[in-house]
This record gives structure tokens, sequence and C-alpha cells, in this order.
């Protein structure tokens, strides 16, 4: 399973982002406004589901994720 | 206890004697104690004054992540008498070019990357790296200072576009640190919940009240507001005691439901600063806290934080205003109208503040400078400084002063402070922009962007080439263009039309 693949359908449906050409796994979720504050705790929640993982204060602490890329690797991580 | 202190640094000296070994701050990576605090900032004021030409006219740029590092930098560039500026390290490389022009800084403090960005960008300054700085180990003496050198210079949006730099003294801190002392419940035991940013004012509370005390501040990274219960669980963890938080992020706490999910255990004082706490959110945090002490303060960057400060005593009700309250101890609040005049209880006016927290200045802007800090009209005895705040206030029968607004275009968003000209001057400065126009819809809190332009232009696209020249949190929420701007009769914009046409208040 491409891991980063499903987190990135997951926040473009979610969050409208339809096809964007400058949304890529690279890009600042937060900063360059593709998802609100709010989401972050909608995202974690999904990636928990899905994966079947416990994302942790230390994870969120230690690790950036603010991009998919960033997400994935934290997830990677737990698998 | 009568002590005179001269510097902020006289505060970690005491503090390193009596509290030594005790922790005195802990942020994500770790902790560290007063001792060691003294020690490294030392080390780093060495370092400092054999690469750099330190002094009170010297400041040092700090560039670092929200961190002990950043901490230890500050005390190390006061130990060799230059003042702090702590800078946002998600600042746009052009508006940090803008702001070190402004400041000619003697050096700048940072990491690796920090250093890879200013240098791609072709920055002549000199550029230290943070860990290189504190290896030696062989320690400065401090150099003196008076009371009255510069401690630290703050930058906040300016009108024009350019950043200005509020600067702090030594004695504005002291003084502030023990108000703050003397006022509330807090002592060497309280744990602190820093939720600031070091570029912002509020972050001198936490900062210099561990100092003063020997309490720990918590330095709460900041990716943890993003998720209401770990940052609650982490308070717990912590054992905080005292927050001193902006409301944005006590309103975000509150409606994410958390305060009825986790309690935090330990907290007993809860204060607000830096934009209008509603009363509904207020209320769910004196429900979920019923014991703990709640307070609305307010002051401006140029106040070195708090000015006024109102302890909630009784019920509000949705719909009624928390006032502001009563000014500090070192300092004073006037209240004038447009003849300079003092108006009479319940009189509308501009908020003039006074006293020893009132800053020297803005840094290399004589001009601004004498606008905005004047002589007090009401004396003319004595050399009697105020600073104009551009708040509209008035005095309740009580003695409490209540906000009312801003007398100019100043907005506070998300408790950051921004300037609308600071955005319109940026969105001119971009291709094909005939003319444009910043305001504020108080209803929706969405900043709009009206643009007069005959390209087409994707929002979010020009948000991100905005943001390469002011910070993210300036950004418009809504952008709307048009070929030509509605006029008035004497030709200037049609904000009015403007604002009723696409905007709610």
């Amino acid at each position: 399973m491409d891991i980063a693949k499903t987190i990135s359908d997951f926040i473009i449906d979610k969050f409208e982002i339809g096809d964007d050409p400058d949304f890529n796994n690279d890009v600042h979720l937060f900063n360059e406004g593709f998802v609100d504050s709010f989401g972050a705790v909608e995202i974690v929640a999904f990636v928990e589901d899905t994966f079947n993982i416990k994302i942790t204060q230390k994870d969120i602490t230690l690790y950036p994720m603010n991009t998919v890329n960033e997400i994935a690797a934290v997830v990677e991580s737990k698998l | 206890m009568i002590r005179h202190y001269t510097s902020c640094v006289e505060l970690l000296d005491r503090a390193a004697e009596l509290y030594g070994g005790d922790i005195a701050f802990t942020d994500a990576e770790g902790e560290i104690s007063y001792t060691e605090l003294q020690h490294r900032a030392k080390a780093l004021a060495a370092a400092l004054i054999a690469n750099a030409e330190t002094g009170r006219t010297k400041p040092v740029m700090v560039y670092l992540p929200k961190s002990i590092r950043s901490i230890v930098t500050f005390m190390g560039s006061m130990y060799a008498a230059s003042p702090y500026v702590p800078m946002d390290y998600n600042v746009p490389v052009a508006r940090f070019a803008a702001t070190a022009e402004n400041l000619r800084p003697c050096a700048v403090v940072t990491d690796a990357a920090g250093k890879a960005k200013l240098e791609a960008a072709g920055l002549e300054l000199t550029i230290l790296v943070y860990d290189e700085l504190t290896e030696s180990g062989a320690e400065a003496q401090a150099v003196e200072t008076t009371d009255l050198d510069p401690a630290y210079i703050m930058y906040t949006s300016g009108s024009t576009g350019t950043p200005k730099g509020v600067t702090i003294s030594h004695r504005a801190v002291l003084d502030y640190t023990k108000w703050l002392v003397d006022t509330f419940d807090i002592t060497r035991g309280s744990v602190l919940g820093m939720q600031s940013a070091f570029h912002f004012d509020n972050s001198v509370f936490d900062m210099y009240l561990s100092l003063y005390l020997g309490c720990r501040t918590v330095i709460i990274p900041e990716q943890l507001f993003m998720y209401p219960e770990m940052l609650f669980d982490y308070l717990n963890e912590q054992k905080i005691s005292v927050i001193f938080w902006v409301p944005t992020v006590m309103i975000s706490a509150a409606n994410s439901g958390v305060l009825e999910k986790v309690k935090s255990e330990h907290l007993k004082l809860i204060l607000f600063a830096g934009e209008v706490m509603p009363i509904r959110q207020l209320n769910m945090w004196r429900a979920a806290y019923p014991d703990c002490t709640f307070v609305n303060m307010y002051g401006p960057t140029e106040a070195t934080d708090i000015v006024l400060y109102y302890i909630v005593d009784r019920e509000y009700a949705a719909g009624e205003t928390l006032p502001i309250g009563i000014p500090c101890a070192n300092m004073k609040a006037i209240i004038l109208n447009e003849n300079n005049e003092l108006c009479a209880p319940g009189e509308q006016g501009e908020l003039c503040i006074g006293g020893s927290g009132i800053a020297m200045g803005y840094w290399n802007a004589p001009e601004i400078t004498e606008r905005a800090f004047i002589r007090n009209p009401l004396n003319n005895k004595y050399r009697d400084r105020i600073y104009r705040t551009g708040d509209l206030v008035y005095e309740a029968e009580d003695g409490n002063i209540i906000f009312l607004g801003r007398a100019d275009s100043q907005i506070k968003l998300r408790g950051n402070r921004i300037e609308l000209g600071d955005i319109e001057a940026a969105a001119a400065a971009m291709d094909n922009i005939k003319s444009c126009c910043a305001m504020f819809d108080h209803a929706k809190e969405e900043i709009y962007l009206f643009l007069e332009t005959d390209a087409s232009i994707v929002p979010r696209k020009f948000n991100m080439e905005l943001k390469k020249l002011i910070p993210a949190y300036m950004a418009p929420q809504k952008i709307i263009t048009m070929p030509a701007f509605p006029h008035t009769p004497s030709g200037k914009i049609d904000r009015q039309g403007l604002k009723k046409q696409f905007m709610e208040d």
C-alpha cells in the first residue's frame, strides 16, 4: 500500500483540493492554506484508523507533520 | 526585600545563585537548569564578543525555532550588552531583509538551516550558528549596562509596509516583572505554560517570571496547539499551573470540546491578552475551571506587554463586554479626546499610556517615534512621555476601562497585530496590480484584499506570492479583483462602497 497516496487522496477529497497544481506531497498543508488548523486533528484520526496505529504527543512534538510525506514518514515508522 | 536590579541578566545571575540546579525551562528537546543557562549564555556572549562588534547600539538578531536555544541567545546577547531581537522563524526572507536594513544588527544567531536560507538570499550580515557559539565553553564577563539601555527590540507590523522595531529598556522589563510577582499568586512552585512565540511580547511574561521567581517555564511545542487533547494531556504531564495565552487559542480549545473531555488538574491561574475574549468561550472555561482565577489583560508591544488588567470577578452574560480594567502599578492610563483634553467618565476617547514600561521608541525611526510617543498634553510641569495607542476606550462608572475598537486601520486577527497598510504595500508590489485596498470584516474575522487589475488572478497563487513578502498570518482570506475600483467624489477609492457590496461588517 502506498501510504503517501492514501493520505494525499484523503486530504484532496476531505479538504476539497481538486486538481490544484500547487498541491503535492511536500507542500506545507497548513501554511499554504490547503488545510485549516482544525483539519490537523481529522488527518491524525484518519491515519490512526486507516493504518491501525496511535499517533502520540511525542510524535507531534518531535517530528514535523506538515506535509503529506512528513505524515507518511511518521506512519511508516509505526507499521 | 529591596533589590535594585539594573539589567535583566542580573535576574539570571541571582536565579543561578539561589536556584542553581533547578529546572528553569523545558522544551520539546529537553530542559535546562538556571546554572546551565547562565553558563551557556555567558559562553555564547564570549563567542559573540569575539565574532561581532557587540554593544548597546548593536543588536543581535535571533533567528531560531521556539526553543531553549532562543533564551540562551537572548541572555548571551544581553551579557554582551547587545539588545536581542527575536525573529519569527517562519518570516519571509524579504521581510527579514527589510528588518535587518532598519536594524543594522552586529550579528544574526541562527541554526544551520537558517544560515543556508539567509545566505541563499544573499544577505550581507554576520551570520553565526548557535551550536558553534556555545561549543567553546569559555565564559564572558558581563558587559556593564544601565537600566535605561535597550534589552530587546521587537518588530511589529507598520502601516507603510516597513516593520517597526519597538525598543524596550531593561527597566521596563524589570518593573513589569516585579508588578506581576506582586499582583498574582505565582510562586517558585508554579509551572508556567508558555504559548507565545518569542517575537510576540506575551513571551516576556513567562520568561522573566521564571528568572525572577525560580519557577519553571514549559515552552509548549507550537504544533500541540493544533491537537487540543494532546495539548491538555501535555499540560497535565508537565503539571502546568499558570497559562497566559491569546484568546484565539483559548477559543479553539473551548470550541473543540476538550474542556469537558480532559481536565487539566494543576491549573490555577489563567490569563489572556492580545485581542478581545468572547464571553461565550470565557464562560466555557470558567465552567470547566471554577476554582481558577481568570484575568483579562491589555497592552501593546510598545508597553512591554501589559498596561491594564481586570481580574474577572463576576459572571458575564453574552453581549456584555469584559473590561480591560485598571493600570498596573508602574503604569498609568489617560483617555484623551480629539482636542487632547481629558475625557469625562463614560466619554469615548483614545487610550494614552505612560509609565516605566513605555518603549524607548522605534529603532532607527525618529519620525514615527515622535508621532506615537508624545509629551503628555495635560502636564506641562515635567517631561512626561505617553504613547498614543490608537485604541478607542471609555472609563466605566466603576473605574474600569472598556475597549471599543481601533481609531485606525490596525486590526487584531487570531492575536496577531496587523496594519492593513502593510498588506496593501506588499500587494501593490506585485505584477499587474494597478491599485489595491485591504479591509477587515469584523463579523467574519476575515481580511479582504481588493485588487484593481486587468490580469486574471488565482487567489491562492497570489497569496503564495504575497507570503514571500509578509508573514503568512497577514495573508488575506478573500481576494476580490475588478478592472476598475469605484471612487468617491473626491477621487479616493470608495472603501465604504466596496464594503457594502462584498462584506458583512
